[in-house]
């Protein structure tokens, strides 16, 4: 679905994105993570084909984004990060005009509007929508025409948590449809629970790039905390790979004097970290 | 069919924000206007009306447009589309020219014009000149206090010539000046063969050009500079 090759791209004379190389197959969640200014927006418009003044190569759905015509939009779906729509018009009314410029035949337009929650607002100004509202709509947007890809640039960003689970939801059943997602994020929560694989971009260039399974495993600092009463509460920690040896956890299984035990391992956010020097957030 | 809907669009947008009632109201005035002065003038003061307003508005009212789009991020969305920019220019510029039509027409009724199969698409002509040059002032500027600013030698260039040929001031050769065609037209006078053919050639160059300027515009919206 998507092949790139030592792509370069630079606003300045300084390179903004240095010979990255990847490739995402059909029906993956690809996540790209990183801090603001690292990157990943420039990689996405490059992408979609709204930057077209880069080196090396870029296909998606075969096409070469610099050379992409206008029919190269029948098959992608964009959410940005801020709202797309007509403020003065109707929720209904903005989705039914952008579902008109597509070939193809819409989605039902109520039903996505039932599904994102906005059914009881669909005739209300999108002027009078909260930020949330705003995304959940830009976001359906996107769907309207079906695509192959969608591009969804921080589609959690600003919801309650009952919406983003509500967005996460319907991300996944495109993915369960055969989409292929590409997801810019900084948000390491959505990239663990969504995507396949995560490429982790920092100063334009791809520093890491694996499932987010493969990423925190292969840290390796799996632990487990327990505490427990002696003089007032204690802690302690053990790795999981020494756990058998750890006897006063042993005594204290036996004993039942046992407080609390949780496993631990560390976030991608840890991970992004111990391989960038940076955080995410 | 593509082109339909964002015809249609426009026109449902520009109702939402007031123009065609802004229009109601303008030209109930004009024509009060024409109707209380003698009769002598009305042919004159209805073309200088014309041409000034419902056939200039698409400078006006683009500027409008633009940058409420560009205030609602639409631009973004119609780039990801596959809306291509010639679409976007003709359903604006068709819409407009529409609304254009129909004032001009209520106008020189008003004023017992003669020859309304001249000044019809006289207007209909100018309309579309002047809608695309707001459309390529409109995708340069990022405020309308700069839109304003940009149109004042616009206006200049346009309007001055053409209300001083209306009135015969101006020397023979600057008859086949485009704002002079367009004013010959508006007052109802045929145009001669060459100012029409000039003024064609620079309606097809105007539509390149706004077409490079919505083009760009989109760009911008990705963040590229060209």
């Amino acid at each position: 679905m998507i092949q790139v090759s030592n792509l370069s791209f630079s606003y300045t004379k300084q390179p903004f994105i240095s010979d990255m190389s990847f490739s995402v197959s059909p029906g993956e969640i690809f996540g790209f993570l990183g801090p603001s200014g690292a990157g990943k927006s420039t990689l996405q418009k490059i992408l979609i084909g709204m930057l077209r003044t880069y080196q090396g190569s870029a296909m998606v759905n075969g096409v070469e984004c610099k050379k992409r015509t206008k029919r190269f939009y029948e098959n992608i779906g964009v959410d940005f990060e801020f709202s797309t729509m007509y403020e003065k018009l109707t929720a209904r009314e903005n989705l039914q005009f952008f579902s008109s410029l597509y070939e193809k035949k819409p989605r039902p337009i109520d039903e996505l509007l039932e599904k994102a929650g906005l059914a009881r607002d669909a005739d209300k100004r999108v002027a009078d929508y909260s930020k949330g509202m705003k995304s959940r709509l830009n976001f359906i947007k996107a769907l309207l025409h079906d695509p192959l890809l969608l591009c969804l640039d921080e589609p959690t960003s600003g919801l309650d948590p009952a919406n983003s689970r509500t967005m996460k939801d319907m991300i996944l059943e495109e993915k369960a449809k055969g989409k292929t997602i590409l997801l810019t994020t900084h948000n390491m929560q959505d990239a663990t629970e969504l995507c396949d694989r995560v490429a982790f971009i920092a100063g334009g260039k791809i520093c890491a790039l694996d499932s987010p399974h493969n990423l925190i495993m292969s840290k390796g600092a799996a632990a487990v905390t327990y505490t427990w009463m002696e003089n007032g509460e204690r802690s302690a920690s053990c790795p999981l790979k020494h756990l058998s040896s750890d006897k006063r956890l042993k005594d204290l299984i036996e004993n039942n004097r046992l407080q609390s035990i949780h496993s631990s391992e560390p976030t991608l956010n840890d991970i992004f970290m111990d391989i960038t020097g940076r955080t995410l957030l | 069919m593509r082109l339909r809907s964002l015809f249609l669009f426009d026109m449902r947008f520009q109702t939402k924000y007031g123009f065609y009632f802004l229009y109601t109201v303008l030209t109930a005035v004009y024509i009060v206007i024409l109707l209380a002065i003698p009769g002598s003038w009305r042919e004159k003061a209805a073309a200088v009306l014309i041409f000034s307003d419902p056939a200039a508005m698409g400078l006006f009212f683009m500027g409008a447009i633009v940058l409420l789009e560009k205030s609602q991020h639409t631009p973004c969305a119609l780039a990801v589309s596959p809306v291509r920019a010639i679409e976007y220019m003709i359903a604006k510029a068709g819409s407009l020219s529409a609304v254009s039509l129909a004032v001009a027409a209520l106008l020189a009724l008003a004023a017992d014009a003669k020859h309304l199969h001249i000044i019809l698409p006289g207007t209909m002509i100018s309309s579309v000149v002047f809608t695309l040059l707001g459309m390529i002032v409109a995708t340069k500027t990022e405020s309308l206090n700069q839109f304003i600013l940009w149109t004042v030698p616009v206006e200049f260039a346009c309007f001055a010539p053409a209300v001083l040929h209306l009135f015969e001031v101006t020397p023979t050769w600057l008859k086949y000046y485009p704002a002079n065609v367009c004013m010959d037209m508006v007052s109802g006078h045929s145009p001669s063969a060459a100012g029409l053919l000039i003024v064609m050639a620079m309606i097809i160059i105007l539509f390149i050009y706004s077409g490079f300027c919505v083009l760009k515009m989109w760009d911008h919206t990705g963040g590229a500079k060209i």
